[in-house]
């Protein structure tokens, strides 16, 4: 905020995780899974905390538009200011397909059976993040 | 008195001990700087997130969720303990302060049922040898230490205590001062007690999606998540710092030693020759 070199309108994007900081630089825009759906952030964006779920995030930065999965975590918005607090993200090429995909058959089996005990939430879970993981690495 | 030969012998099983010990050192001295890098590497992801839960926790009110809301001491009936040793020894007094210091909880508790939760295969293998409750085991990870290991001991203990299985989650480790002192610590994760009022302007005006309370407890959880994180990596780099120190004090003594035995070699080496020569000398004199 005090920042006076800081372009205009640019939004500074600050992503951590547990075994360091992920990504640090300035973008034009966001767009991340939230708890309720997912929703974009702008310069300028109202004070926001949400929890994230797996999903895809994008970063419009310069006319280049990146993707990552994301698995958990927070999203806060300060004005200028936007910070991802997750446990994982992962870069397309980063991704093990192969891993996804039986992810997603074994998740797709668990709500298919509908067995007792089945955990539900959980193959859910599972599943929304096969299908992010796959989604990224299709692209 | 042992021969000339065995003394070579000694010397040079010594030697070789000297050799293991001085390379164990280098490995863990390396080891440890590795550990270290993942300690400031967890900082920020910590520091945030602290911010934001005191933040939100002192606009909420302290007995709005059962991970916060703390019990008389006298209806604490149930106590988890984890306890984080290390996997191997040869580290110095690092495992045995903890096993001591545990015994020592335990004993203040006298009157609890009392389970334990064993990180690290020394504690482990020692507490269930004398008959404790031992709920879960967690081993062999220090060397690939991954943030799924802290994400399955907290789903763990916040599950049962949730459950109300627990009253209460204590956790005993070493805690990573310098590279050759630890200190033994013992700390209590459940319920958080540890939130103190700070500046709670900093979310005064911000919108929350889901509402506070849900919000809440999946920051109390991803608190604890890191909590655990930091103790394992703490105890990890306490572990290299002692037995690099251990194996440290070990090569000197190895050093001592062979110098002693040096000595005593040469000792009973110039005692031979002395005595042959008088013999010679002497039967010369006969002769003549």
């Amino acid at each position: 905020m005090n920042d006076n070199n800081k372009p205009n309108n640019k939004l500074h994007l600050k992503i951590t995780t547990p075994i360091g900081i992920f990504l640090e630089k300035d973008v034009d825009e966001i767009v991340a899974p939230g708890s309720e759906g997912y929703f974009g952030v702008q310069y300028g964006h109202t004070p926001f905390l949400t929890s994230i779920r797996p999903g895809i995030l994008k970063i419009f930065a310069q006319d280049s538009e990146k993707i990552y999965s994301i698995h958990n975590g927070f999203v806060i918005v300060n004005f200028d200011e936007i910070s991802i607090l997750t446990e994982i993200i992962e870069k397309p090429e980063d991704v093990d397909k192969a891993r996804a995909k039986r992810a997603r058959e074994r998740a797709e089996k668990r709500l298919k059976e509908k067995k007792e005990g089945t955990d539900f939430r959980r193959a859910e879970v599972a599943l929304r993040r096969a299908l992010a993981r796959l989604q990224v690495s299709q692209k | 008195m042992p021969s000339l030969k065995e003394i070579k012998q000694r010397i040079s099983s010594v030697t070789s001990t000297r050799q293991v010990t001085s390379a164990m050192k280098m490995v863990s001295a390396a080891k440890l700087q590795k550990a270290q890098q993942w300690i400031l590497n967890a900082r920020p992801y910590s520091d945030e997130l602290d911010k934001i839960l005191l933040s939100l926790a002192t606009r909420t009110r302290r007995d709005v969720h059962p991970l916060l809301r703390e019990a008389n001491p006298e209806d604490v009936k149930s106590i988890a303990i984890i306890v984080v040793t290390a996997d191997k020894g040869l580290c110095g007094a690092f495992n045995v302060n903890i096993i001591k210091k545990t015994e020592q909880v335990i004993k203040n508790h006298k009157n609890k049922n009392i389970e334990l939760i064993c990180v690290g295969k020394k504690g482990g293998t020692y507490f269930k040898k004398r008959g404790h409750t031992v709920r879960e085991e967690y081993i062999d990870f220090f060397n690939k230490l991954k943030f799924d290991h802290s994400r399955d001991i907290m789903n763990l203990v916040t599950s049962s205590f949730l459950e109300g299985r627990y009253d209460q989650i204590l956790i005993v480790y070493n805690e990573f001062k310098s590279a050759i002192q630890q200190n033994v610590v013992e700390k209590q994760l459940l319920p958080l007690h540890e939130l103190e009022k700070t500046d709670d302007r900093f979310l005064a005006s911000y919108l929350f999606e889901p509402e506070e309370t849900a919000l809440l407890e999946e920051l109390i959880k991803k608190h604890l998540d890191v909590q655990i994180w930091r103790v394992l990596l703490e105890s990890s780099s306490a572990e290299q710092g002692a037995r690099m120190a251990a194996m440290d004090a070990a090569t000197d003594n190895a050093d001592e030693m062979i110098k002693d035995l040096t000595l005593e070699y040469h000792h009973k080496r110039q005692d031979k020759i002395t005595k042959e020569i008088i013999e010679v000398a002497s039967t010369a004199e006969v002769i003549r």
